[in-house]
């Protein structure tokens, strides 16, 4: 049926879909595609002035080298800047942030969900208003305080003002996937012998799970890929990956080594791809909220 | 088993009141059906007695249990949802297994029940599929069957057949009627369906605003209402209600049919305005007479109903069986049975006997 449909397109309407879809996964992909392989070259190439299509071929990576490819960024980064760390706190930071965002996410999103008092709106309007602040405010604002605490630096630190500003968002988007699910269902629930957090945990939590995986892989996205608040909490040994991108690029102080950051990147961006492969199925129908329907 | 007492049972919801003082006895392994129109309070009322709504006043009792203040797990209610409220991740035998398996049952019970209540309700075809493949009546037996499952004391529907189509109702209809003499429970069912409560109802409750109106077997409420409201919503087509004056000599001057008529009741003095209600049933067409004009006729084959209009404007329907009914356009008279006609005041609407 569907096929059927499609081909009825008129023949210039399919060309202009396929033409336009292609330019777009080009545009879209050339970023990604170009660093993955000028991470192999050495900075020379990958940077040249004299002729971009060095970053191509690898002129000089295999007047170095011998060969055109070579694995010196990913080395210098991993072995001897010890990125490898880097990327275990970013795991950390990851892992913490999305467990407890979701835990004080699905708990509070269902109780505003089912509460039906009128506060609810103005708590949610409240959280909404704090995520549109500019982060930097906060974390600015946090640093003093934090000094005197003697807590700056830590991961946990880092963690802690993730989720503070990661929260708003995951109560705000659980509350709506838990608005979706018909009060029915906790209610035939209750009848059937619940109490409301059994119903919660043996009959909403299992309909609402791509609503829950799909947030909290929002979640986890914005703390893997967190700049300001890393760079500003962490110090030097408790880099995440992001700040530590940063600092291999360098400053107008500091001496970087683009090479090093350059095949960072391509290392921070694989997990990424994997995750968004693996869970595409939830997330589509996370969201497409619709597809709870009892 | 057990009957269902409600003493002055009030509902507020801040400030506005929506149940007013209920009283209502159900006796043990009765069929109670309230009806009323929406907006009335019936699902109210049916998810205060479920234990889903909190009572803000009187007293609730199942058994010689006072459930007032009982969480609805504890009530020993089971309650069946017009949106049937499947839980969508579990099988149909997890769905129906479920209550059992949050009160700590072992599973060799379980199972008994569940095939016990898959019988009862044919579903054994569909016992591994998930409620999103299965149809709209299938998935109502599941959430009956879950119902049953869990042997409750009184059991609750909310509209259960409303989202089904014509010809399914009939069916589950009837599949009720024979559940409640298999299983011999109280039920309490709610409805908006004129021919659900007659057929199935021992005691029908009529509720309008919050109040009940009247309370009685169907063929009690139809024949000897105590109001014009009930009068009007048991039935239908609905009963004709028609202006009159009481007149001199024990009779009772009706403009609307151009004759007065008298009545075995106890009239109130001359003068007072009532009003005639009579059903279209009761009235049969006078091919000679001249009142009344056919404005419409619509035929449903085993019967009409023609919507006839009098001089004085009054409409009146008629119900006309038989293979000679009037047309449309055909100017008829009426022929009454006094004994059929229920006469009401017509200020309080209340009935005069
Ligand atoms: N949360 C609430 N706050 C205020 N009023 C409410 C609330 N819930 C219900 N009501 C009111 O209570 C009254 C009774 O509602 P109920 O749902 O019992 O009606 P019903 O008789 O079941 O109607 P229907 O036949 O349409 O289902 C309605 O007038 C409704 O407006
Ligand atoms: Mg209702």
């Amino acid at each position: 049926m569907s096929t059927a449909v499609k081909d009825r397109k008129p023949l210039g309407l399919k060309i202009a879909l396929w033409a336009f879809v292609s330019i777009w996964f080009v545009c879209a992909a050339f970023p990604f595609l170009w660093t993955l392989w000028g991470s192999f070259k050495v900075e020379l190439d990958f940077f040249s002035i004299a002729d971009w299509t060095n970053a191509i071929f690898g002129r000089n990576t295999a007047d170095t080298y011998g060969r055109p490819f070579t694995g010196a960024g990913y080395d210098g980064a991993f072995v001897q800047e010890g990125f490898f760390g880097n990327a275990i706190n970013t795991m950390i930071v990851c892992v913490c942030v999305v467990t407890i965002s979701l835990t004080i996410g699905t708990l509070g999103g269902y109780a505003l969900s089912r509460s039906g008092q009128g506060y609810v709106f103005w708590l949610l309007i409240t959280a909404l208003m704090f995520r549109a602040l500019p982060q930097v405010a906060l974390v600015s604002g946090y640093l003093p305080v934090f000094f005197d605490w003697n807590v700056w630096g830590y991961l946990p630190t880092a963690i802690i003002v993730l989720v503070a500003i990661n929260q708003p968002f995951t109560l705000w988007m659980l509350h709506s996937f838990f608005e979706s699910i018909p009060k029915d269902l906790d209610e035939a629930a209750k009848v059937d012998g619940c109490t409301q957090f059994q119903a919660f945990r043996h009959v909403i939590i299992p309909v609402m799970w791509p609503g829950v995986i799909t947030t909290g892989l929002f979640s986890f996205l914005l703390a893997y890929n967190d700049f300001i608040v890393t760079s500003l909490i962490l110090n030097e040994g408790n880099r995440t990956m992001v700040p530590q991108i940063a600092a291999f690029l360098g400053t107008t102080y500091t001496e970087g080594n683009v090479m090093f950051a350059v095949a960072a990147v391509v290392s921070a961006t694989v997990p990424l791809f994997i995750l968004v492969m693996f869970f595409q199925r939830q997330i589509v129908s996370g969201l497409t909220a619709g597809a709870v329907k009892g | 088993m057990s009957g269902v007492t409600l003493n002055n049972v009030i509902k507020r919801y801040g400030e506005t009141q929506v149940i007013h003082g209920v009283d209502l006895q159900i006796e043990d392994g009765e069929f109670c059906v309230f009806v009323g129109p929406s907006g009335c309070g019936k699902s109210t009322l049916l998810r205060m007695v479920s234990g889903l709504e909190e009572t803000t006043g009187g007293q609730i009792h199942i058994g010689d249990r006072d459930v007032t203040t009982e969480d609805p797990a504890r009530r020993g209610v089971a309650m069946v949802f017009q949106t049937y409220a499947l839980y969508p991740h579990m099988t149909v035998q997890e769905n129906m297994g479920f209550g059992l398996k949050m009160n700590g049952y072992p599973k060799a019970e379980i199972d008994a029940k569940v095939a016990e209540a898959t019988r009862i309700l044919k579903l054994e075809e569909y016992l591994k599929r998930k409620p999103a493949a299965l149809s709209g009546g299938q998935r109502q037996r599941v959430s009956i069957g879950r119902a049953i499952v869990r042997g409750p004391e009184v059991f609750l529907f909310d509209e259960p057949l409303s989202n089904l189509d014509a010809e399914l109702r009939v069916e589950m209809r009837v599949e009720i009627a024979r559940l409640h003499k298999e299983i011999g429970a109280t039920m309490i069912y709610v409805t908006h369906d004129q021919v659900e409560a007659m057929t199935l109802a021992d005691k029908i409750v009529v509720l309008r605003k919050g109040v009940i109106e009247q309370v009685g077997a169907p063929m009690d409420l139809y024949n000897d209402p105590d109001n014009k409201f009930v009068a009007g919503f048991i039935g239908s087509p609905a009963m004709n209600f028609l202006k009159g004056t009481v007149a001199k000599g024990g009779k009772v001057d009706v403009p609307g049919l151009q004759t007065s008529i008298k009545l075995p009741v106890t009239l109130p003095s001359e003068g007072t305005a009532v009003e005639v209600g009579l059903r279209p049933e009761h009235l049969v067409v006078d091919r000679n007479g001249s009142t009344h004009r056919v404005e419409l006729s619509e035929s449903l084959g085993g019967v009409s109903y023609n919507y006839l209009v009098s001089d004085s404007g009054e409409k009146i329907i008629v119900e006309e069986r038989g293979v000679d009914r009037s047309a449309e356009g055909d100017v008829v008279g009426l022929k009454i049975d006094p004994e059929s006609a229920r006469l009401f005041n017509a200020d309080t609407e209340m009935r005069i006997r």
